[in-house]
């Protein structure tokens, strides 16, 4: 393989994006009857620690995936976005519900039609409330992001429009044997 | 005595074998109590009405903290269950009302009362100072309703944000709010508050941080 197409970073790339799609620990937002599910989601019957999301943190620094997990009060919003913008990069969120998702049944003055009107919601969970099985593929679609990403690539993460160098576009090993073309 | 439930699906009540209506129970008679404010204070108690076996008292609001002194006091009515307000918009005037749940809980009886007001003079008098648990529902029903409690020593909002200027629960307030009255949080760390309830509509969803408009520091 020659360095073109950048054997040590996508090397290094898919370690990371292996041990982070592995280890996400959720901050759990809970607000309201959701978060009763995202509790069993937790729980030993569901038993997310087989997918390495079993240790919540409740403090920000520490959390890489927010669910939020119930309706929001324009009231609380500003507290969410501020636990949002504490959380460090690279962080994923999930809009776990009806309500979280768009409003749900709460169409009124106080309830935030939809967390994504302030945040950046990588996956929606439809359902009131979305069973725990439902909860843990919201999950395994966040891995299946996150191991799609480039990560060393930091010109990348800098944002596409500034980057000077093109993402990295690794050959792929296709079933007869054959390496695809890759590079730059 | 006229709007009487004539379905009889629970068991008559024992302890009063005369009364018409089967539905009643004994722990919402108050006619005793009722007497007594009405000998009390004459002209306080302006209409009483009974529906279901339940009584409802309405009091004149200058003699509401007389009336609530004597039923704490006299009357053994020591616990208030319930306090709220009602917007009665266009269905009859006065427009607002409030209504006080007690208990008297050594002779296991109920008593409600209510008090109206006008829209203009929306005003009644804080019987904090005789029943704290009073505290938050006065709050809360001025944050909803926009009556105020003469004498609360707090009167704040309770749910809406504090620079909230509107009164939801007020029957004219639109159901899905006043757009811009009360703001989303910034879309990026440094930006500035949304002032659209359907900004992802309108200009789709905050980018993810790596994408945000560089900071000060990092340009
Ligand atoms: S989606 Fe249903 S269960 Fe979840 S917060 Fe809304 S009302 Fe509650």
């Amino acid at each position: 393989m020659d360095s073109a197409t950048g054997y040590l970073t996508t090397t290094v790339d898919s370690v990371v994006n292996w041990a982070r799609s592995n280890s996400l620990m959720p901050m759990p937002m809970g607000l309201a009857c959701c978060a009763i599910e995202m509790m069993a989601f937790g729980g030993p019957k569901y038993d997310v620690g087989r997918f390495g999301s079993e240790a919540m943190r409740f403090s920000p620094r520490q959390a890489d995936l927010m669910i939020v997990a119930g309706w929001c009060s324009y009231k609380m919003a500003h507290a969410i976005r501020r636990v949002w913008d504490q959380m460090a990069d690279p962080k994923w969120c999930i809009a776990m519900g009806a309500c979280a998702s768009s409003g749900g049944m709460h169409r009124c003055y106080g309830v935030v039609q939809g967390i994504d009107n302030f945040l950046p919601v990588d996956v929606y969970i439809p359902g009131c409330p979305p069973r725990p099985e439902a909860v843990i593929h919201a999950l395994m679609d966040i891995q299946e992001k996150i191991r799609n990403e480039y990560s060393i690539a930091k010109d990348y993460t800098s944002g596409p429009q500034q980057s000077t160098v093109a993402p990295i576009n690794p050959g792929i090993l296709t079933s007869d044997g054959r390496t695809t073309a890759g590079g730059v | 005595m006229s709007e009487l439930l004539k379905f009889h699906f629970t068991p008559a009540d024992k302890a009063r074998p005369e009364e018409e209506n089967l539905h009643a129970q004994v722990s919402t008679d108050v006619t005793d109590v009722i007497k007594a404010l009405q000998e009390q204070f004459p002209g306080a108690v302006t209409d009483v009405s009974v529906y279901a076996g339940e009584h409802t008292v309405f009091v004149a609001r200058e003699n509401l903290l007389q009336v609530c002194t004597a039923l704490k006091e006299t009357l053994g009515f020591t616990y208030l269950v319930d306090l709220a307000g009602v917007d009665r918009f266009q269905e009859d005037a006065p427009r607002y009302e409030v209504y006080y749940c007690f208990v008297n809980l050594k002779a296991g009886k109920r008593l409600r009362i209510k008090v109206r007001v006008e829209e203009d003079d929306a005003v009644v008098p804080s019987i904090t100072g005789l029943f704290k648990a009073a505290d938050w529902n006065e709050r809360e029903c001025f944050d909803m309703l926009g009556i105020r409690f003469k004498g609360h020593p707090d009167l704040r909002r309770m749910y809406m944000p504090e620079d909230f200027e509107y009164y939801p629960q007020r029957k004219e307030f639109p159901l899905l709010g006043i757009p811009g009255s009360l703001p989303l949080p910034p879309r990026t760390p440094e930006g500035e508050l949304t002032l659209d309830p359907f900004a992802a509509a309108r200009s789709g969803s905050p980018v993810k941080s790596y994408q945000e408009p560089a900071a000060n520091d990092e340009k």
